[in-house]
């Protein structure tokens, strides 16, 4: 009963929220819209490591490698066959989601650093495929076009709107699955696994394929935000997926607080505001060039270790768990809740 | 004669490795932490290096301080990221990956500070002695005096180490905090002290790496050089190969990994330069997950 009245709730603030952003990417300017569609694409992606990270407790440091194979898949298809867009991205899910379950299968066997150190490996070595095969493109990389808005949509609806709605449409589904599945008996299996796997194997879980299985839609939710990524830049190329970018990903993720989904959207706006803020302050101090440009990755990196020291949860599970505890205290009863 | 020059590009290479595996393996064992930093350190070496080389001239004078620089950095990242750690973070949800998070985000620190200082430009260390090949019999080897001279470093420093480590109290008291910290306390080890030096020495070994991969290169690095990435991977790989507890497995490890990418470039393709280290490291997680010397039945951390 309970649990229903939130599902109806969570749906209305959707459907609200989507209203708003309606209303809201038709005042703001282009740069803004852009950076919205950023944001949407780093919803994606974060909430593919909350799974992976959060749930199942598996680190991966190559996310980005994953979210290449997505977005190369995306516009090898498109500029071989010229396929529909929404079959380009159906199929970045599926192709990610390949390299995931095989990359899992042997992460399965691996456990913390040596998972991390592995898809780090990964992260390095497979953008430099793409100048392997002619179909790739090298380092100039494919040209990913998703074509105009439809007509119906109205003359004043610009690219970067188009965008914008694509990839919001695309992070409200994603949010949508990704919340169900960790609400469902896989994330539970998930959780329990990661909690301790050898009382999971007891329970009768099979730890093991249900590892693979938190890789595999993982990697299938970063390719879908792979491919919406170079959407938004036009072109897929090595050079776009830099090492750095997994290493943002799971930044956001922890900030957004890595075991819930209920601060992803707060991860990605951090991602994409803290280097316009780091830019104001950096003017506003006067400071030169090169402190200018690094700013915003002391920034992040510097919060990295701060809320993985203080916040481990992040800052919104800190917040309801103080909550929590608070109207505990209110109620009358001492029970302690956890 | 092809032969011979892919077996010593890859003992070079190979050395250098061993030399970054080493200093995973050192931190790994005081702390039970991968120090996904090491890169970031070694490279913050090398420009200790530069300043010294830039101010005084002298490559020999470079390497000793960019070898204490970064035994003093390593140290005070374990006295201040470590034991905040070890006192926030070590229980929770996310207990097991969180180590692995801030060493990641100390890598983003030091970067970043490193680019705000120096710039991101390509800076140069040249190279106290010549980089081109002996030759024998009229025909040259790509074998060259400065690669020989990187060879013999590294192996006086690995026979320093194991003299300190076999020889000395001190190394008694390291390997007794690695194996046994309990009883190593209660024998009156100093155990929070010794986890310092470990991390100071990997620190040495790293800046050492450093300094090598910079000159063995072509002498330019930056922050962004790709070098380092490859660096962090394959030094991490070398120490997976040789069980990431034992010192002596470093070095196999290192000269395993580095002999291999050497054969694999010459007599299959160059282009895998990039994707090697990854699939090398999948065939021994698979082939033999323990490592050449480890004797863990798993890979459990």
């Amino acid at each position: 009963m309970h649990k229903a009245k939130q599902e109806s709730t969570h749906l209305t603030m959707f459907i609200l929220g989507g209203v708003v952003l309606y209303f809201l990417s038709g005042m703001v300017d282009e740069l803004r819209v852009y950076q919205g569609a950023t944001i949407a694409v780093y919803v994606i992606a974060i909430s593919s490591i909350i799974l992976l990270t959060g749930y199942s407790g598996q680190v991966s440091l190559g996310h980005g490698a994953l979210m290449a194979v997505g977005a190369y898949a995306a516009a090898v298809l498109r500029i071989e066959f010229n396929l529909p867009i929404i079959l380009c991205f159906v199929v970045a899910v599926l192709a990610a989601a390949i390299g995931g379950a095989l990359l899992g299968a042997a992460a399965a066997r691996l456990s913390g650093p040596y998972l991390a150190g592995t898809t780090l490996a990964l992260a390095i070595g497979l953008p430099s495929l793409a100048n392997q095969f002619e179909v790739l493109g090298g380092e100039q990389g494919l040209l990913f076009d998703v074509g105009f808005p439809p007509l119906a949509l109205g003359e004043e609806f610009t690219q970067y709107k188009w965008f914008f709605w694509i990839a919001a449409l695309a992070a409200l589904i994603s949010m949508w699955v990704v919340r169900n599945l960790l609400n469902s008996a896989y994330g539970r299996a998930w959780k329990a696994g990661r909690g301790n796997e050898v009382a999971a194997q007891l329970t009768g879980i099979n730890t093991a394929r249900s590892k693979v299985l938190a890789f595999t839609i993982s990697a299938g939710i970063a390719g879908l935000a792979g491919a919406l990524l170079a959407m938004t830049i036009g072109t897929v190329s090595p050079s776009a997926f830099p090492l750095s970018l997994s290493f943002a990903v799971l930044t956001g993720a922890v900030l957004a607080g890595i075991t819930t989904l209920g601060g992803v959207i707060l991860g990605a706006v951090v991602l994409v505001i803290i280097p316009e803020l780091a830019d104001v302050i950096a003017h506003r101090l006067g400071a030169a060039e090169s402190v200018t440009i690094n700013l915003p990755g002391l920034i992040v990196s510097g919060l990295l270790i701060l809320t993985v020291l203080f916040v481990p949860n992040g800052p919104v599970e800190q917040h309801r768990a103080r909550k929590a505890k608070h109207s505990a205290l209110l109620g009358g009863t001492h029970k302690k809740m956890q | 004669m092809q032969l011979l020059n892919t077996l010593l590009i890859g003992v070079t290479a190979g050395s250098i490795y061993a030399l970054m595996a080493i200093a995973f393996v050192l931190v790994w064992r005081s702390t039970r932490v991968i120090n996904f930093a090491q890169a970031g350190m070694a490279l913050l070496s090398t420009y200790f290096g530069y300043e010294a080389v830039s101010r005084i001239g002298s490559f020999w004078v470079a390497l000793p301080v960019a070898m204490i620089g970064g035994a003093l950095f390593a140290a005070l990242v374990e006295l201040i990221l470590m034991r905040l750690l070890v006192k926030h973070a070590s229980s929770g949800p996310i207990a097991g990956v969180a180590p692995i998070i801030a060493t990641l985000g100390l890598l983003g620190v030091i970067r970043s500070v490193i680019s705000m200082i120096w710039g991101g430009q390509d800076l140069r260390i040249v190279a106290p002695i010549s980089n081109d090949g002996f030759t024998i019999n009229g025909s040259t080897l790509v074998f060259s005096p400065l690669k020989l001279l990187v060879l013999v470093v590294v192996a006086v420093l690995l026979l320093l180490l194991t003299i300190l480590f076999q020889k000395t109290n001190l190394g008694l008291a390291l390997r007794a905090s690695a194996h046994a910290p309990e009883i190593a306390r209660l024998s009156g080890v100093k155990v929070d002290s010794v986890r310092t030096l470990g991390w100071a020495l990997a620190g040495a070994a790293g800046a050492v790496a450093g300094l090598f991969q910079t000159v063995n290169g072509n002498g330019n690095f930056s922050p962004d050089s790709i070098e380092f990435s490859l660096l962090l991977v394959s030094g991490f790989i070398a120490a997976v190969i040789g069980g990431l507890d034992s010192l002596l497995g470093a070095v196999i490890g290192g000269l395993f990994l580095g002999i291999t990418i050497s054969f694999v470039l010459m007599y299959v393709s160059s282009g895998l330069f990039f994707i090697a280290p990854f699939i090398i490291l999948l065939l021994v997680l698979f082939i033999r997950p323990q490592g050449i010397i480890g004797v863990k039945a798993g890979r459990r951390a």
